[in-house]
């Protein structure tokens, strides 16, 4: 099944994915009309700042088992079976912050939205836009993602293509990737080379 | 269902309950609860006297409503906040008495104590701080034995038609053998199985280990209940599971007032523990973190309460805090900062 996978390193804080966000789960789905909607909507993807100042698209895992669903206490988080999403029921949510207490990335937040009853603040968080994919498209941060730091693809997939990457820069006879103007990344071939020297030996 | 587990043959190894059923067992799951802690004092049987703990009870609240003025609530806990707030809205004139110097004193320090404090009274709650009731006096004629009056401590007496008491819980263990050993609850080993071999425990009823204090503790919340409860089941389905300790959890909303606390949050003055504090009293905005040895071990938040988990995670896996520890405190921490 296909998820939201975070690529970090490549995230460069540029925030588009928090504006497609909040767009997609507004009444209008139209950035400028959105604007004028009340309650507002809010994006549900949360770039923070890191240590040294890089962004970090901070979003819900849908963890299983999910600390937020254990914790809350009239029910109101449940699992779609069919997207492997961790969703609120807003009508039954009560706002007592609970899951704020239980969710280890602090990726829950609470407002009102225009799909709970009218005033009400209920807990908010992402929903992998089960609407979306619903309708065949992919979810919306993803989309929008121009560095390729959010893609919608099989985790195993992913994790693969990763582990490939890692271990193709220590192969023996690969060719050790050239960034042009780059002179930390020559160093780093150079010392791969004479590493591999070494091993070889 | 309806019945009520009265006693445990652990020779034979079968439950009896009140209405004679006798339940055979391989392994048991004591999950009794806890009962409202009782305030010593006469009257406290009175009609119009109420623990908040059952839904009878709440019932037995509303059905009194519409004849009361006054309210008087004993307890400055959580308990006790939501039947003053929930009163409060009601219209109804209430008195909260705190037997300690602010409110939530098992929840929050000083600092956001008074921060609650003001943001209660600002909504019209009348706070007596030091003050307990020693005895409750009924009415004359026909609101005879009917609350009516109370008599505190400091000699003062308080007119009231409705009385609240949230003195905090007590765990259920009076129908246990001896064999079972409890301190301040049934105490459980990492498996949650209590001294009788195949017995475990867990919920409100079960004291395990504290994280952020290391000690045995009973932390009578419901997601330590959830937690234990899973974790006993897959001991007791035969899978050992370890349970690596519970850690005392709150969060409340008054009004406008976010405030989730974690952990140790009024250390004892000593050098073991580095205290850090920052917050915009005017915004209602407070932080506090505890650190022993450089590791996390609680929090206190007011306002901004969306990063409490992250904390929590930290306190729970007890690691290091990497990196100034401004970081933590500034409204704008985030988990992208934990994982550097």
């Amino acid at each position: 099944m296909k998820k939201v996978v975070v690529h970090p390193e490549r995230c460069v804080g540029c925030m588009q994915c928090m504006l497609a966000c909040a767009t997609t789960h507004s009444q209008s789905k139209s950035l400028l009309s959105a604007l004028q909607e009340k309650p507002r909507p809010t994006s549900r993807v949360h770039v923070g700042v890191g240590l040294y100042m890089e962004g970090f698209p901070n979003r819900c895992r849908h963890c299983d088992p999910a600390p937020c669903m254990l914790a809350c206490l009239p029910g109101a988080i449940f699992r779609d079976p069919v997207t492997d999403t961790v969703l609120v029921d807003y009508d039954r949510c009560i706002n007592c912050a609970s899951c704020a207490m239980a969710c280890p990335y602090g990726v829950i937040r609470y407002h009102e939205d225009y799909l709970a009853p009218p005033g009400k603040t209920v807990a908010i968080k992402c929903d992998n836009c089960v609407e979306r994919q619903a309708h065949g498209m992919i979810p919306a941060c993803v989309e929008i993602c121009q560095v390729g730091a959010l893609t919608f693809e099989d985790p195993a997939v992913a994790l693969k293509r990763k582990t490939d990457e890692v271990a193709r820069t220590v192969s023996v006879g690969a060719e050790a990737r050239e960034v042009p103007g780059s002179d930390t990344f020559s160093l780093l071939n150079a010392l791969k080379r004479e590493q591999k020297a070494v091993n070889i030996r | 269902m309806g019945e009520t587990a009265e006693a445990i043959d652990l020779e034979h190894r079968v439950v009896t309950t009140d209405r004679g059923g006798s339940f055979p067992f391989d392994r048991l799951l004591v999950a009794s609860g806890s009962d409202p802690r009782a305030v010593e004092g006469e009257g406290m049987g009175l009609d119009g006297v109420f623990f908040m703990r059952t839904e009878a009870h709440v019932r037995g609240m509303l059905e009194r409503l519409p004849e009361v003025k006054h309210a008087l609530v004993l307890g400055g806990g959580l308990v006790g906040f939501k039947a003053a707030y929930g009163l409060l809205h009601r219209g109804i004139s209430v008195t909260m008495l705190i037997r300690s110097g602010y409110p939530l004193a098992m929840q929050v320090d000083a600092g956001a104590g008074d921060l609650i404090r003001q943001e209660l009274e600002r909504k019209g709650l009348l706070l007596r701080l030091g003050a307990e009731v020693s005895a409750f006096e009924g009415g004359n004629g026909d609101r005879a034995g009917r609350v009516a009056r109370a008599h505190l401590s400091d000699g003062t007496t308080l007119d009231c038609d409705l009385a609240v008491i949230g003195k905090g819980v007590v765990p259920t263990m009076g129908f246990l053998p001896p064999e079972i050993v409890t301190h301040a609850g049934v105490s459980v080993d990492e498996h949650l199985e209590t001294s009788v071999p195949g017995i475990y425990a867990a919920g409100d009823v079960a004291e395990s280990v504290d994280v952020s204090r290391q000690k045995r503790w009973v932390n009578a919340v419901w997601p330590v209940a959830v937690e234990q409860g899973r974790v006993a089941g897959m001991n007791m389905a035969g899978r050992p599971v370890k349970y690596p300790g519970s850690l005392s959890r709150n969060v409340i909303r008054i009004y406008d007032l976010d405030v989730l606390t974690a952990g140790i949050v009024n250390p004892d003055e000593t050098d073991e523990y580095d205290v850090y504090v920052a917050g915009d009293p005017r915004r209602n905005r407070y932080r506090k973190l505890v650190l022993r040895d450089g590791v996390l071990v609680g929090a206190v938040l007011v306002g901004g309460v969306e990063q409490g988990g992250v904390l929590m995670a930290l306190i729970n896996n007890q690691r290091r805090l990497d990196g100034p520890i401004d970081a933590y405190l500034d409204p704008s921490f985030n988990f992208g900062q934990v994982i550097a």
